[in-house]
């Protein structure tokens, strides 16, 4: 009669019909729920205007008269509506979630959160605001000392990393060309390694472990903001011994009177989540009894090409975050001035540019705006070799640059080196 | 006839106990329920009998199909993250083509643009307030240029006036003062503030409510003159529209001067815009062609007055 969407030959004609009929459901996405009496209509597929759903107007103070009771349909009294169903067993298929401030961490003031996937607008500059810190350019000295040492080179340096590098960026695939989501983090991993190497020259690096995706949380107020650092950062090389501090105490108190800088109209917290149920707590990720407590270096892969000012703002934040952390541990909750201020390096490449950065916290009182401040020293840009290509770079039929690597630079690996051996030679 | 027997079907009561399953089937979204035939007869393939038929709840018809046709504009929360657009091709909700000449054309991503200049931050005081330019780049939605632009803690698109580049502070202000504020170029004040003869752009037509007219590249309209609080102004068009002086305006002309001088140069160049080729067929062109010298309809009125039955 209606539109058959699939016919089964039934025997019992008192049946068909309410049986066919309950087969063609078959209802065109704008008709539903009309149904079109007229075959002409059908056939030509008029639309008919849907019908608004009836309000639910409730009064205050009006209880309204409803057939629940009844238990059936009575055309004077009011349409019941009973409470949604709530199962008493979990299903996790089935779960709502609850809104925010229902939630047992829901907290009023909101809170300023910093993790791995957050991209700061002011890059640097933010994230000084944000830690209180100093920036000073370039690598401190005693690091450059251990970079231009030659005792601490490694036999057929230039060779090996060349190799390394060859490794990451050709012969790692089947396929023409390894992508930077594979090449980086395997060259990160084979200078690690060679340095993890130098264990027989210097027995201080046996107390070192390297560990990836362990959760950090750090907590402080910078003025009214609260501000948190979350999540997982990168791969952390912990010691037994705590790195020494880079500056003296005169330099840290020459920090004092430093003034922040500010980028109006930008708020200091711009591009951080802002939310309002979150827990306070401030950890290493590591528990109580772990033998290797220090952070030493944080090395960060960066998956992208260029945003470098975002990974430098990354690898500050994160560095600070797991200071501040390892401070609180050490010396409790209380802001002040720390008499031994906790070093923590931090390196990031994305395969070929390296950024060095030393990060030292002087202090814990962050509140305020001034006072001493902490010590960040970049060192931004160091390119470990210039190309490497699978395929020349050919312009007007001269070759501009030969595939294969071109441009390698030994410095770079010099201060990888040393960022490694500081605090064990 | 079809709806009697619907009708008989729904009293039914279960004659016979458990053989008969009651399943979900795919059109479950109705929330009616249908009965499978018993598996008896589906497996000897005679003539398929519904031997019991079961009792279940009535056909609920209530809740509607969900379309995905115009989910992608439904956000309500605002992102400067460009959202996917789906294509509609000139086609309304009945499937027919509504408007010819539309459809194809690349692939498109939606910029939600905040229209409403002088939007002031959640959870701060409503004073005028600075932002900075960060970016100014095309936006393939419209013909002017779109700005990022950050204050406080939070980022938005706006329209780009001609002269903005990264780095520019722009100021958004609800302030009327007594004397005329010296506009400067990508600056958001009310007709009230500005001076008379300024090109103003992105205008709001009724207050708070957001820029409706002068959006498009290299527009600008001029403030004619300021009256007993409302201001008149002149559109690209011409026309002339009276509005109240506390609607907001940007002062300077729309980015993206030199649009209207663009060459198309070829037709496939049209079609990457999404414009299809018009109808071959020659029609004889009616009244309705050539060009016309009338004069400028009457000024148009934005400004609510209160009405008579409020004033006695």
């Amino acid at each position: 009669m209606l539109k058959t969407s699939f016919h089964r030959g039934i025997a019992i004609p008192g049946l068909e019909h309410s049986v066919r009929s309950l087969f063609e459901i078959e209802l065109p996405s704008s008709r539903h729920g009309h149904r079109l009496l007229s075959s002409s209509s059908s056939v030509c597929g008029k639309a008919v205007p849907r019908k608004k759903p009836k309000e639910n107007i409730e009064i205050n103070g009006l209880e309204k008269i409803t057939y629940a009771e009844r238990m059936h349909y009575v055309p004077v009294l009011a349409k019941p509506i009973f409470p949604p169903w709530k199962p008493n067993h979990k299903d996790p298929l089935h779960h709502r979630s609850s809104s925010h401030e229902e939630m047992p961490l829901y907290k009023d003031k909101s809170c300023h959160v910093f993790h791995q996937r957050t991209k700061l607008t002011e890059g640097v500059k933010q994230s000084l605001w944000l830690t209180k810190s100093r920036l000073v350019k370039g690598i401190p000295a005693q690091i450059m000392a251990l970079a231009d040492d030659p005792s601490n080179q490694i036999e057929n340096q230039d060779e090996r990393v060349q190799n390394a590098i060859k490794h990451a960026r050709f012969w790692d695939t089947t396929e023409r060309r390894p992508e930077r989501e594979r090449f980086c983090p395997t060259l990160l991993n084979s200078l690690i390694y060679m340095c993890r190497l130098q264990q027989g020259k210097h027995p201080g690096l046996g107390q070192r472990l390297l560990s990836q995706d362990y959760s950090l949380s750090a907590s402080w107020h910078r003025g009214e903001n609260h501000i948190q650092v979350r999540g997982k950062n990168g791969m952390l090389l912990s010691s037994m011994s705590p790195l020494p501090a880079i500056a003296e105490r005169d330099e840290v108190q020459a920090t004092a009177d430093t003034e922040l800088e500010t980028f109006y109209p930008i708020s200091p917290t711009i591009d951080l989540q802002c939310i309002n149920v979150y827990d306070v707590k401030t950890a290493t990720g590591f528990s109580e009894g772990y033998r290797y407590p220090h952070g030493h270096t944080l090395f960060f892969a960066h998956l992208l090409d260029g945003h470098h000012e975002e990974l430098r703002a990354k690898m500050v934040m994160f560095a600070f975050g797991n200071a501040l952390a390892r401070a609180r541990a050490l010396y409790g909750a209380e802001p002040q001035v720390l008499e031994k201020p906790v070093v923590l390096q931090s390196v990031g490449t994305n395969g070929r540019l390296f950024q060095f950065m030393v990060f030292q916290l002087n202090t814990t009182d962050l509140a305020s705006d001034d006072g001493v401040k902490n010590l960040v020293w970049i060192d931004e840009d160091q390119p470990l070799y210039e190309f490497a290509k699978v395929r020349p770079l050919i312009k007007k039929k001269v070759v501009e640059v030969p595939a294969g690597l071109a441009g390698y630079n030994p410095d770079t690996f010099k201060k990888f080196l040393a960022f490694y051996l500081h605090g064990a030679v | 006839m079809a709806v009697s027997a619907l009708t008989r079907a729904l009293r039914a009561v279960s004659l016979t106990g458990g053989s008969c399953k009651q399943v979900f089937s795919k059109v479950s979204c109705y929330g009616g329920m249908v009965p499978e035939i018993s598996r008896l007869s589906s497996a000897s393939f005679l003539p398929a009998v519904n031997t019991s038929v079961c009792q279940w709840r009535g056909f609920l018809t209530s809740s509607h199909l969900e379309q995905n046709r115009t989910l992608w504009k439904q956000r309500e929360k605002y992102t400067i993250r460009p959202i996917g657009m789906k294509k509609t091709g000139g086609r309304d909700w009945t499937g027919k083509i509504r408007t010819h000449g539309i459809g194809g054309g690349h692939k498109q991503r939606h910029r939600i643009i905040d229209f409403q200049r002088l939007r002031y931050e959640a959870g701060k005081d409503e004073k005028p307030f600075e932002e900075r330019v960060l970016e100014v780049r095309y936006d393939p939605c419209r013909s002017a240029d779109i700005a990022l632009v950050a204050g406080g803690n939070r980022k938005r698109w706006i329209i780009a006036t001609e002269n903005m580049e990264a780095g520019d502070l722009v100021k958004s202000s609800g302030v009327i003062g007594r004397m005329a504020v010296a506009a400067k170029e990508g600056d958001a004040h009310p007709l009230g503030a500005l001076p008379v003869g300024t090109l103003i752009n992105n205008l709001e037509l009724y207050p708070g409510k957001g820029a409706q007219v002068i959006r498009a590249a290299g527009t600008s309209g001029v403030l004619l003159r300021k009256v007993s609080g409302t201001a008149i102004v002149q559109l690209p068009s011409k026309h002339q529209i009276q509005v109240s002086e506390t609607c907001v305006a940007t002062v300077g002309r729309v980015s993206n001067i030199d649009h209207n001088k663009r060459i198309i140069g070829k037709a496939g160049r049209n079609r990457w815009l999404g414009i299809r080729p018009s109808s071959g067929l020659w029609q004889r062109k009616g009244g309705w062609a050539g060009r016309k010298i009338k004069p400028l309809p009457p000024m148009k009125s934005y400004v609510n007055k209160p009405s008579l039955a409020s004033q006695t």
